[in-house]
């Protein structure tokens, strides 16, 4: 029983927050803000991670990583996750696009995108959900059909993060087989500059970049971009969702903020209404919880005895904690909040400091969809009700 | 990093589980309320055959995890005996301890022993007796006051850690036990032709209380961990007390809820004293109270944090 990261994990978790303190500007609230500097500063600190192998730490040796142990990485999601993920989309492409890759790519594939990936050249977005297919994933209707050796693929997706910036799409669609739900379903890498691929921003509370549609227009696939088995997707799909649920280390933003705001009300307090005092003790713990969830399910994977039912429950502990500390955040410092922070130096105080008020506002933006986003808390409840009341269980898959 | 209870903790929570629940679990609890005086004739036996009062909560991690699992384990059972108080005795086991809030104070089994080593929240250490018998009511069976202690013996705020932190793993044995008799009732009850399991409503409730006694279980673990390895640094001034008065507030948010809807989920049957989670429900109530229930102690907590720190990945 120890949880310690080790000396290690602290050499390592202190050269992150040295890089953050030099590379990124104090109050830089992510690559997707209204200011595309910030997005240019990401891609920036994603090429310096790299080159200092920093960005796929805990990939193997063999695909441009260092072999590192899963508590190694999980120091990396914390710290860039707590300072407003500087390595903008590419988190996606570390947590699971290239595990992925890695676990169901042919020869050729791994060679393609894992080295780009690596080196921090390649953004990628996830064609998953669709207007008619959101919880019920398995219900997608985007088709391929084959063609001359190849596919053609018709049909929209639609939530795709990254769309409008990222170079390839991890694409879902279906093919003809037997008709039933699930098998039929199998895994595309698509070009994103490929001829009929159409993307239409959707403007969100949650800012640019975030949210987009897709239209696949007979777009035109080869067989070698198929990933996995044809008809296998399903399984691909999965194992993907599993790595995502816990790849971003939300609690570690919220503990980071709490901390901030802590300091901004010190020597204040007596004027915080008891009840809120309480609100912010308890946020504290909630985000301790949620840590601990999380390295439940770290455990489990590095055991090779991850489930879909650990990982639920730690989604469901992280995304309410998220939204919980979110609104104390904005309690505790008030309407000043509501301004947000468009710019850096707003989010700058007049003696150098950071002023949380732009980074709580963010984060309670963001928050709002953290129950949503990579599969509905609802589906994380299903999951978990399944595992504890077998057969009974709802039939979430 | 490494998460798992010791081995040592594991064998003796099985151990401890097979000798409670052979001698009739949730039933010894009942039955001391009809002969109060089984507490010491039957239930102190149970404890003395596994080696309870060989166990030092503050000796090392392995051994305060064997003393939180104890805890765990009797708490499943609303076991009728002050054992987190009986793991922190003094060396000969005729002086338990007992957290205590302002006068006047009262404890649970207080009538057991002589005397009581009060830990006030603060870190006052004094030594008190008991003023009679126990309350007998309902809900506080055992209850019993005791007398105002004798002038402050010293402090200790890492005795209080480590009776909050062991307190945790009491409630966190209520409450998983708990949530274990709800999801067999709607597994079993059947209502509209399915048993009550297969409606969603129930479903997702029952999955919210897993999150949260699953939850409490890994904070649990951390806190004891965190408690009993931090002595080495405290006499340089770290403590751990704020960690462990957080993880008695923590337990006592979970296991609220959860009861809750334990009892709800059991319809009539949850107020009737066949049913164990209707005896879980009453015996747990003084642990609940005393020395103080929850928004009380989220007063507490607040001010510990704000006086002792509280670890995370951003308070250095």
């Amino acid at each position: 029983m120890d949880y310690e990261f080790g000396e290690d994990g602290e050499q390592l978790r202190s050269q992150l927050r040295d890089l953050i303190a030099d590379r990124i500007p104090p109050g830089y609230l992510g690559a997707f803000t209204d200011e595309p500097e910030d997005l240019a500063i990401a891609q920036r600190f994603c090429k310096e991670l790299a080159s200092r192998g920093l960005l796929t730490l805990s990939w193997p040796k063999e695909y441009g990583g260092r072999g590192a142990s899963l508590w190694l990485q999980t120091v990396v999601r914390e710290e860039m996750w707590a300072h407003h993920e500087p390595r903008g989309a590419q988190y996606m492409g570390l947590n699971w696009v290239g595990p992925a890759i890695m676990e169901f790519g042919t020869p050729d594939q791994k060679r393609l995108h894992l080295p780009a990936l690596a080196a921090g050249d390649e953004i990628w977005c996830q064609g998953f959900s669709e207007p008619d297919a959101g919880s019920d994933l398995a219900a997608l209707s985007t088709r391929a059909e084959p063609d001359d050796g190849g596919w053609r693929i018709s049909g929209q997706k639609i939530w795709t993060s990254y769309a409008t910036i990222a170079d390839f799409c991890f694409l879902a669609a279906r093919v003809p087989g037997d008709g039933s739900k699930h098998a039929g379903i199998t895994i595309f890498l698509i070009p994103m500059d490929r001829q009929g691929v159409e993307v239409r921003p959707i403007k969100s509370m949650l800012g640019p970049h975030h949210l987009n549609e897709c239209f696949f227009d007979n777009v035109w696939a080869s067989s070698d971009e198929v990933l996995g088995e044809v008809g296998q997707g399903w399984k691909v799909i999965r194992r993907s969702l599993a790595y995502e649920r816990v790849g971003i280390a939300r609690y570690a933003r919220c503990d980071r903020l709490l901390s901030l705001a802590a300091r901004q009300l010190d020597g204040e307090w007596d004027s915080v209404p008891a009840s809120l005092r309480a609100r912010w003790s308890r946020a504290l713990l909630k985000v301790r919880v949620a840590r601990l969830l999380a390295y439940r399910c770290v455990a489990a994977q590095a055991r090779g005895e991850a489930t879909d039912a650990l990982a639920s429950v730690a989604r469901v502990a992280v995304t309410q904690c998220d939204q919980e500390v979110a609104e104390t955040l904005f309690q505790l410092l008030g309407h000043r909040c509501l301004d947000g922070a468009k710019s850096s130096a707003e989010r700058e105080s007049s003696e150098g400091g950071v002023l949380p008020y732009g980074a709580v506002e963010d984060h309670w933006r963001y928050a709002q969809a953290a129950t949503v986003a990579s599969g509905a808390i609802e589906i994380q409840r299903m999951l978990i009700a399944r595992s504890i009341l077998g057969n009974h269980g709802s039939g979430a898959s | 990093m490494d998460l798992a209870l010791p081995r040592v903790a594991d064998q003796f929570a099985a151990a401890a589980d097979k000798a409670v629940s052979g001698a009739g679990g949730v039933d010894l609890a009942r039955r001391a309320e009809a002969d109060p005086a089984i507490r010491a004739t039957q239930v102190k036996p149970i404890l003395d055959a596994l080696g309870v009062h060989d166990i030092d909560p503050t000796a090392d991690v392995e051994s305060a995890a064997v003393a939180g699992e104890m805890c765990r384990v009797a708490g499943r059972y609303v076991l009728p005996f002050p054992i987190v108080g009986y793991l922190l005795a003094d060396p000969d086991h005729d002086m338990p301890a007992v957290l205590a809030s302002s006068p006047p104070l009262r404890c649970d089994h207080g009538d057991l022993f002589p005397r009581w080593r009060v830990y006030d929240l603060a870190g006052g250490v004094s030594v008190s007796t008991p003023s009679g018998q126990p309350v007998g009511s309902r809900l506080a069976p055992f209850v019993t006051d005791l007398n105002p202690p004798g002038a402050a013996t010293g402090t200790s705020l890492a005795g209080v850690a480590f009776l909050s932190t062991l307190w945790a793993f009491y409630l966190l044995g209520v409450a998983e036990h708990s949530l274990e008799l709800a999801i067999a009732h709607v597994k079993d009850r059947v209502q509209f032709g399915r048993p009550l399991a297969a409606m969603q409503a129930v479903q997702f409730q029952l999955a919210d209380a897993t999150v949260a006694v699953d939850g409490l279980r890994e904070l649990a673990h951390f806190t004891i961990w965190q408690v009993v390895s931090s002595q080495v640094v405290s006499s340089q001034g770290a403590t751990t007390v704020a960690d462990g008065l957080a993880a008695r507030l923590h337990a006592l948010d979970v296991l609220q809820p959860v009861l809750r809807l334990a009892q709800q989920l059991h319809g009539a049957s949850g107020f009737c004293e066949e049913y164990d989670i209707s005896v879980l429900v009453r015996h747990v109530q003084p642990a609940v109270r005393l020395p103080v229930d929850s928004e009380a102690m989220c007063e507490i907590v607040f001010n510990a944090i704000q006086t002792q720190g509280f670890t995370s990945l951003f308070s250095k």
